[in-house]
């Protein structure tokens, strides 16, 4: 026992590296206790407890544990298994597939959500790269592609007028552009397959449903003013391989997040653009454009739908005529609005933001179609299916709260 | 890889599994090595070259200086591995910094220089191992230990991946001779090894990553607004609490894996911030850092034998280079200066009141006073400008006009009781261990904290985020 451990019984302990029994206070010497000399094999000493059983009944507790949060994930939030998160590791993978990609998307969270690439696929047999990013500036990505001189394929630029047209800054994205360059190695590619092995089978691995994340959505604004917890866009999406989002169906079958969704578009509110901000972008947009042309590459940009409530803010704070009509002429590029495609309209947009899953597919349909028509790049094939119509993801039994927009 | 990956349980599931095989102690050694290789490699595989420099330049120079009958020779042989090891660090870990402070001073001169962009990776852990050889060789020459017996012994030491990329700075003496004889880690040590490896996990990934690293970056990151003082002072408490638990979660975890392993590391945190006064706070925190600068800098600058002003200057100077030790910045070596200034102030209050003996209620209030003057060297460490720590200080003395408020409340509130619970626990225990704790304290109720600690990390999940002394 500890305390029939002499000091000198200690201190002869002291060079034999592990020993079974915690020495008493004071006697377990560090390196700051011996100035000035070589330091003796250190002391650990193991308390006295039987390690086995506990280590053992804590394994059994945690398996139990687990097996409950999973349920819970599964049963209570409506979590899946399958639904893999997004990283700077998954974006690194599919943006070094772009260099050598005939097409490739980039842009905000709309086309992330409302792109469909198999539908995409099954189209023209071509499978986009997608590199689109959450809560990133579609200009700065562009202008990432237009540094790139590997990069000469087809760049579908997906925008959110205020997301776009920003001064300076990248957004969420910034630490996926940061980090690309010392992507790759090793490590990250083994946690990257790890974490997606896990995820494939179990539903409560998703971030935004991590301990500290969960505890925190129960700050409804308890300091006023603060930009917290609430504020933040909390899960609104399910991952796939290659980086397919879709919105998540919680999203349209529960009032409370689909209201929660909706708060967090309030960081679109403001003033209108001053109309520098927008000419700079667009500047610096054309010049990008251009700079990929000249390679061989080529640009379309693509505005996805946005419900009437939140295209009511864009369009006060930035009308089309003055950024998405002087984009494309400053650009000589071409676009598909939203506005400007029949079968996109009256697509059921649950958090005025993005679209639903099935209507994420409606709507990739109808700008593909449109896309064949605007450039020689892509063909759609003889096997194509058939084109989809709002009908297809709207129903009469769509809920009252995820009304078409 | 990090402890707080996939990646790494895998890896260490399949080392230990690989250890305790009936293997030849010589085989079990050679696994050890080509596992700590991989460790490695695992970030960025050509920076195992820079190991073997390290490793051959040094075991070289030990056996020479050995051989070497004349006393500059052996001087030359040290300083060949100094020079060597400080290359490399100044080189990958300095270059930069040093090229920019060049452009400064000759901008100051009026001659515009632009150089080329000096964008080197910096190699994970180049400091620490850098000072782990070092101490091989400037023990060896200061005839404080023999060279290693055997080239494997050595190399493993250098390349023994629990302590490989942060520490604890582990010396020679305290790893080699382990290698010496056959070890197995028996039942006990591995479960509270791999219970000394959960608890590690809980504080990086629970508390400092999950909880604490938010409310830090709120007030550090919010460029340009000057904080209001409630949010600065949580702020940089919240960060006093995160660089705990970062790095002593990483130091636990290590001393956790290598228990496993049947190895013993030695204690790197002996609950800091219940320190009184600043020789204690520099005894308990990241303490074989604190010894490696005292052994092979402090006492070589003259320590406390020369007088009073050069033990000041050699204070001084070992603080400001432990300082910059942590990172090529000026905001660094503010740090350390700061730490360096306490430290000297501290030794001539104690010369001044020799033979007072404090009371209870004054030692309580001491401890307060190192902790708080603890937390304005960590605006120093954590601002990465010196206009980013003015901005904070100007917030912490409460000289905001009509700030925002920065910090969400549930935010605060959380970081408010971890950073009280840790400071509260280490004013507890800074005269026991936490072995003696433990062996104290019921089985169900060390079962039932393990597993919760356990169950935790998992349902965090963690981002895989790097250690914050991982960059150092």
């Amino acid at each position: 026992m500890p305390s029939s451990i002499s000091p000198s019984d200690a201190r002869k302990a002291e060079v034999g590296g592990t020993r079974e029994g915690a020495l008493p206070p004071g006697l377990r010497k560090t390196a700051a206790d011996r100035p000035g000399q070589a330091q003796p094999v250190p002391t650990r000493d193991i308390p006295l407890r039987p390690w086995a059983e506990i280590g053992a009944s804590v394994f059994l507790a945690v398996a139990l544990l687990m097996t409950a949060w999973e349920w819970q994930a599964r049963t209570r939030i409506g979590l899946r298994a399958g639904d893999i998160d997004d990283s700077p590791q998954a974006w690194a993978e599919q943006r070094r597939l772009a260099d050598s990609a005939p097409v490739t998307i980039v842009g905000d969270s709309r086309i992330l959500f409302d792109t469909d690439l198999d539908r995409f696929q099954a189209m023209t047999g071509i499978r986009p790269v997608q590199t689109a990013i959450v809560g990133t500036n579609a200009r700065a990505l562009l202008e990432t592609y237009a540094n790139d001189r590997k990069f000469h394929g087809l760049l579908i630029v997906g925008l959110a007028d205020l997301s776009f047209f920003r001064p300076e800054g990248v957004g969420l994205g910034g630490s996926y552009l940061k980090g690309f360059s010392r992507s790759g190695k090793p490590s990250q590619l083994s946690g990257l397959w790890l974490d997606r092995w896990l995820q494939r089978h179990l539903a409560f691995m998703d971030g935004e449903y991590r301990l500290s994340r969960w505890i925190l959505h129960a700050d409804h604004g308890i300091r006023k003013g603060a930009y917290g917890p609430y504020d933040d866009v909390w899960k609104i999406s399910e991952v796939f391989d290659h980086r397919q989002y879709f919105m998540w169906d919680r999203i349209e079958t529960d009032a409370y997040l689909r209201d929660h969704a909706r708060h967090a578009w309030n960081v679109f509110k403001g003033p209108p653009l001053p109309p520098f901000i927008a000419r700079n972008v667009i500047a610096r947009s054309a010049e990008a454009v251009r700079r990929i042309r000249v390679r061989g590459g080529d640009v379309i940009f693509i505005r996805p739908p946005s419900a009437p409530e939140l295209r009511a803010i864009e369009d006060k704070r930035l009308p089309r005529a003055q950024g998405w009509d002087l984009l494309l002429a400053a650009a000589r590029a071409k676009g598909i609005h939203a506005d400007d495609l029949p079968q996109a309209q009256n697509l059921v947009v649950p958090e005025w933001s993005h679209l639903n899953h099935k209507c994420a597919t409606v709507f990739t349909d109808a700008y593909v179609r449109r896309l064949v028509q605007l450039t020689g790049r892509l063909k759609l094939r003889a096997d194509a299916p058939p084109p989809l119509s709002r009908a297809d993801c709207v129903s009469p039994a769509t809920p009252a709260a995820a009304k078409p927009a | 890889m990090i402890f707080n990956s996939l990646t790494f349980l895998v890896f260490f599931a399949l080392v230990l599994a690989l250890h305790n095989m009936p293997f030849s102690w010589h085989q079990k050694k050679i696994n050890l090595m080509i596992a700590s290789y991989l460790f490695y490699a695992a970030w960025n595989p050509p920076f195992v070259i820079l190991l073997w420099v390290s490793t051959v330049v040094d075991w070289w120079a030990a056996q020479w200086m050995v051989r070497a009958k004349r006393e500059r020779t052996r001087r030359m042989w040290m300083l060949t591995s100094v020079i060597v090891n400080l290359g490399m660090l100044g080189y990958f870990k300095y270059g930069g910094f040093l090229l920019d402070n060049f452009v400064t001073i000759a901008a100051s001169l009026g001659i515009i220089y632009h150089p080329p962009g000096w964008d080197i990776v910096l190699p994970v852990g180049i400091s620490f191992y850098t000072f782990a050889t070092l101490s091989y060789t400037l023990d060896v020459y200061l005839r404080r230990s023999a060279p290693a017996g055997s080239f494997l012994n050595y190399a493993l030491f250098v390349t023994f991946f629990p302590h490989l990329v942060a520490g604890p700075i582990m010396r020679p003496t305290e790893l080699v001779p382990q290698f010496e004889t056959p070890r197995r880690a028996n039942a006990n040590q591995i479960f509270f090894g791999l219970a000394l490896l959960t608890l590690g996990l809980f504080q990086k990934v629970v508390l400092a990553d999950g909880f604490l690293a938010p409310v830090v970056e709120a007030v550090y990151d919010a460029h340009g607004q000057v904080p209001g003082m409630l949010d600065s002072w949580v702020a940089t408490l919240a960060f006093a609490g995160q660089i705990f638990c970062d790095f002593a979660g990483y130091s636990t975890s290590a001393i956790g894996v290598a228990l496993c392993l049947g190895f013993a590391m030695p204690d790197n945190f002996r609950f800091p911030y219940g320190a009184i006064g600043f020789s204690d706070f520099w005894r308990r925190w990241h303490i074989t850092l604190s010894s490696w600068l005292r052994d092979y800098l402090y006492i070589p600058l003259g320590g406390n034998r020369h007088g009073h002003a050069r033990t000041y200057a050699a204070l001084m100077g070992t603080m400001l280079l432990g300082g910059l030790w942590h990172g090529a910045n000026w905001t660094f070596v503010v740090w350390g200066g700061l730490h360096g200034l306490y430290l000297s102030t501290e030794r001539w209050l104690r010369a001044r009141f020799k033979g007072s003996t404090p009371g209870r209620a004054s030692l309580l209030g001491f401890a307060l006073l190192t902790f708080f003057l603890v937390n304005i060297t960590w605006v120093f460490f954590r601002a990465r400008t010196f206009a980013g720590a003015g901005v904070v200080l100007t917030g912490m003395a409460g000289m905001a006009a009509k700030p925002d408020p920065l910090i969400a409340g549930g935010p605060m509130i959380i970081a408010i009781a971890i950073v009280s619970g840790i400071f509260g626990t280490h004013l507890a225990m800074r005269d026991t261990t936490l072995e003696a704790v433990i062996e104290r304290t019921p089985s169900i109720a060390l079962a039932s904290i393990w597993t919760l600690l356990l169950f935790a990390v998992i349902i965090e999940q963690g981002q895989g985020s790097a250690f914050i002394y991982f960059a150092f």
